[in-house]
């Protein structure tokens, strides 16, 4: 039976002892099957009202055993399995793991292979900061419109890496000691034509997003990482840089052929959403920048090296890490080899997204709930890498 | 110079400008009405693999798949299964009886075309492969997967053309490399095929070397029978095995092979003696290739034991497998891929026998 509404415990707040509303903290779950989470992740968070008071993440929902397989099949059979770390990079993903083996097994690259590594890790960049931003907005609440945008040049692109590897997004493109297939003149042609139009692109884009008073609003000293907690907590890439931590693999290691490029660090000032986002957008205007001197100077040559094996392919015993400017972050691969060396017998990846996701509870702290999903987004995460 | 919602403002001129232009400019329309309209996809573009025959009337008899299993072997996800087929003697066919793949399990990535050696796997370019179930119906059987090499020719021009004329290529140095032997070879593997000219003098040879009380473990004396074995053959060297040694009369064609696995690995693709290594016939069943290699040194016998494909599964060609197991090079004796069980257990059988000699 259904009791009246009027019993002893009525449907008023009353004030506690010293004449404030007593109030309880409430504890919410975002996700996993949330559209903000961008994939399958949980924040644990616990509200004083709108506040957020505490936030635990929560991962492990898309845990594939990526490491393990790893350790179970030759050095070539994880190639296809890194495309699907952070699946919307997958040329970058090929490129650390390659370097890593390259390193572990001493295999010199032809400088050809090089330029098409650089050259399509560029793109990757751009496609991923473009669609970075577009997605923060997404949770931002400006429905679709920029993410369109993005999406439509980010398909010249995806178009371009299906004409040359043969996928859109699971690459497969780098072998250990170069390539799988080589560029042809009519594709490094769709890659200038790409890399002339996409400033007009990114101006636009920026006419859109950069002054919008909205976004201004609700980005501005939103979610501050300050220097000290990015050092001290190894975040790296875009994130890193909008906190003013001048640090890129590209400049501090020179992998591959990074040293003859030039091209600058975004430094950001405050670390707030708005540096993060902005960030990205003069981090796309520099790798136009490489893609051009790439596109101008890439030499003749050999695509893979000569003397690397597909199959049976073993390594003497040792150990190594390779490690690159992938768009989120750093990006590192360390592997063991041990007597056989037909496959690795320690395979770990270093991933990025993972890594810059740890210090979220610190962004979030005193900020309301809505503030957390763009914060979240700021950080640019892909559950693929992060559970791994 | 700036007024409080000028940010706002300029934005909408852009999506004003994005949809104006999405009806007129072209770059800025970019929507495909899917079924109606199609993309077509470039010619690197894969999805998943299908096998390659090459005559319209007999898509089973002119495949390229000798059933090595080396895809199924390399296949990162193990989407492939493959069975040999025999006659009903148990003979191997050089050709799979059951080739399956699962393509809710294959992801796309190429690697089984990458490590065939025969040319026979090839990724297509079709995406619709939508079925109503989600167990059996994703399963693609030989018949759905042997496909024309008109097809392929279709498909992927280029990447086609290149192939055949690799094809070609090889296909002319067989011939060559054959018609010497045509007069040498029987006419059809007959039970009793016409004797090679082998040497009288060698059934000995593998067999004397280390006396039976002599002080060495069994790898030593593994390795010793198989060093003295090749030795004694190629007939040269201060350590000259007792007892008749076979003589170095320069024609024999055990003479070459020997040879050869005195050089070990450094020439692993050995050439053939004049009239071919008569066992080196993949058609042939086990028993009889041993049987043509009976009096033959220890690699002949090795060699004879494996399936001839040359598939270069174990890493080398049949007769580099061979040497390397004969000299010591390679103590894996499961390699073998389309040898299967057969192979293994008379290779481990082999290397017994020459251990307790």
């Amino acid at each position: 039976m259904i009791q009246p509404l009027t019993d002893e415990k009525p449907y008023t707040l009353t004030p506690g002892s010293d004449g404030v509303i007593e109030t309880q903290t409430l504890e919410v779950s975002i996700g996993p099957q949330h559209p903000s989470t961008h994939g399958v992740f949980r924040m644990d968070c616990v509200l004083d009202g709108e506040t957020v008071v505490a936030l635990k993440p929560v991962m492990g929902y898309l845990h594939r055993n990526h490491e393990q397989l790893a350790e179970r099949m030759a050095w070539l059979g994880s190639m296809p399995y890194t495309d699907r770390l952070d699946y919307f990079n997958s040329m970058t993903n090929n490129w650390a793991y390659a370097l890593a083996v390259e390193k572990l097994a001493g295999i010199k690259v032809p400088e050809h292979a090089e330029y098409v590594r650089v050259i399509m890790s560029e793109l990757t960049r751009i496609l991923n900061h473009s669609c970075v931003i577009g997605f923060m907005l997404q949770d931002l609440g400006a429905w679709g419109t920029p993410l369109l945008y993005a999406f439509r040049e980010r398909e010249r692109i995806l178009d371009l890496f299906e004409a040359v590897s043969g996928s859109r997004m699971m690459c497969n493109y780098m072998r250990f000691g170069g390539l799988r297939v080589d560029m042809t003149e009519k594709d490094l042609a769709v890659a200038k034509d790409i890399t002339a139009k996409f400033p007009r692109f990114l101006d636009e884009f920026e006419k859109l997003l950069s002054n919008n008073e909205v976004l201004l609003a609700r980005t501005q000293r939103v979610g501050i990482l300050p220097k000290e907690l990015a050092i001290n907590a190894s975040i790296s890439g875009p994130m890193a840089r909008a906190s003013g931590v001048e640090y890129d693999v590209r400049k501090a290691d020179k992998y591959g052929v990074y040293g003859r490029f030039d091209f600058r660090v975004p430094i950001g000032e405050i670390g707030d959403v708005y540096d993060r986002y902005y960030i990205r957008v003069l981090e796309m205007r520099e790798s136009i920048k490489i893609l051009q001197q790439a596109l101008r100077d890439i030499p003749a040559g050999p695509f893979i090296a000569p003397e690397v094996k597909l199959r049976n392919f073993k390594i003497p015993p040792g150990d190594g890490y390779g490690r690159i400017e992938a768009p989120k972050g750093e990006l590192g691969f360390y592997l063991v080899s041990d007597e056989g060396g037909k496959q690795p017998y320690r395979y770990h990846v270093r991933p990025p997204s993972f890594v810059n996701l740890t210090t979220l509870e610190d962004m979030c702290l005193g900020h309301k709930v809505a503030d957390v999903v763009i914060i979240l987004g700021s950080v640019d995460i892909v559950l693929g890498e992060v559970d791994r | 110079m700036g007024f409080i919602g000028k940010g706002l403002f300029e934005g909408m001129v852009v999506t004003a400008r994005n949809f104006v232009g999405s009806y007129f400019d072209k770059e800025r329309m970019v929507t495909v009405q899917y079924p109606e309209e199609r993309v077509q996809v470039p010619e690197n573009s894969r999805t998943f693999p299908f096998l390659v025959f090459d005559e319209d009337k007999d898509p089973a008899g002119t495949m390229r798949c000798v059933a090595c299993k080396i895809c199924e072997v390399e296949c990162p996800p193990q989407c492939i299964y493959i069975v040999m087929d025999r006659d009903e003697k148990g003979k191997p066919q050089q050709r799979p009886k059951v080739f399956d793949i699962d393509i809710s399990v294959c992801m796309q990535c190429q690697i089984c075309v990458e490590v065939c050696p025969f040319e026979a796997i090839k990724m297509d370019n079709d995406y619709e492969k939508s079925q109503y179930g989600r167990f059996d119906e994703l399963v693609e059987h030989l018949p759905d997967l042997l496909k024309s090499n008109e097809y392929y020719n279709r498909i992927k021009p280029t990447e086609a053309t290149a192939v055949d004329a690799k094809l070609k290529v090889e296909k002319e140095k067989k011939a060559k490399k054959a018609a010497p032997a045509v007069a040498a070879k029987p006419a059809a593997p007959a039970p009793k095929p016409v004797a090679p000219p082998a040497p009288k003098p060698a059934p000995a040879a593998a067999k004397l070397t280390i006396p039976e009380d002599a002080p060495f473990t069994p790898e030593q004396r593994q390795w010793l029978s198989g060093f003295l074995s090749a030795v004694s053959v190629a007939g040269a060297g201060p350590v000259a095995a007792p007892g008749p040694v076979a003589a170095p009369t320069g024609e024999t064609p055990v003479q070459q092979p020997a040879e050869a696995a005195a050089t070990t690995e450094a020439a692993p693709a050995a050439e053939a003696p004049a009239g071919g290594w008569p066992w080196h016939d993949p058609g042939m069943g086990i028993q009889q290739r041993l049987d043509l290699a009976k009096s033959a040194p220890l690699a002949d016998k090795l060699m004879a034991a494996m399936a001839q494909t040359d598939c270069h599964a174990c890493g080398y060609d049949c007769r580099g497998y061979a040497d390397a197991i004969a000299n010591g090079g390679e103590s894996d004796l499961s390699l073998c891929l389309p040898g299967e069980a057969e192979t293994e257990n008379m290779l481990k059988k082999l290397m017994q026998e020459t251990g307790k000699a």
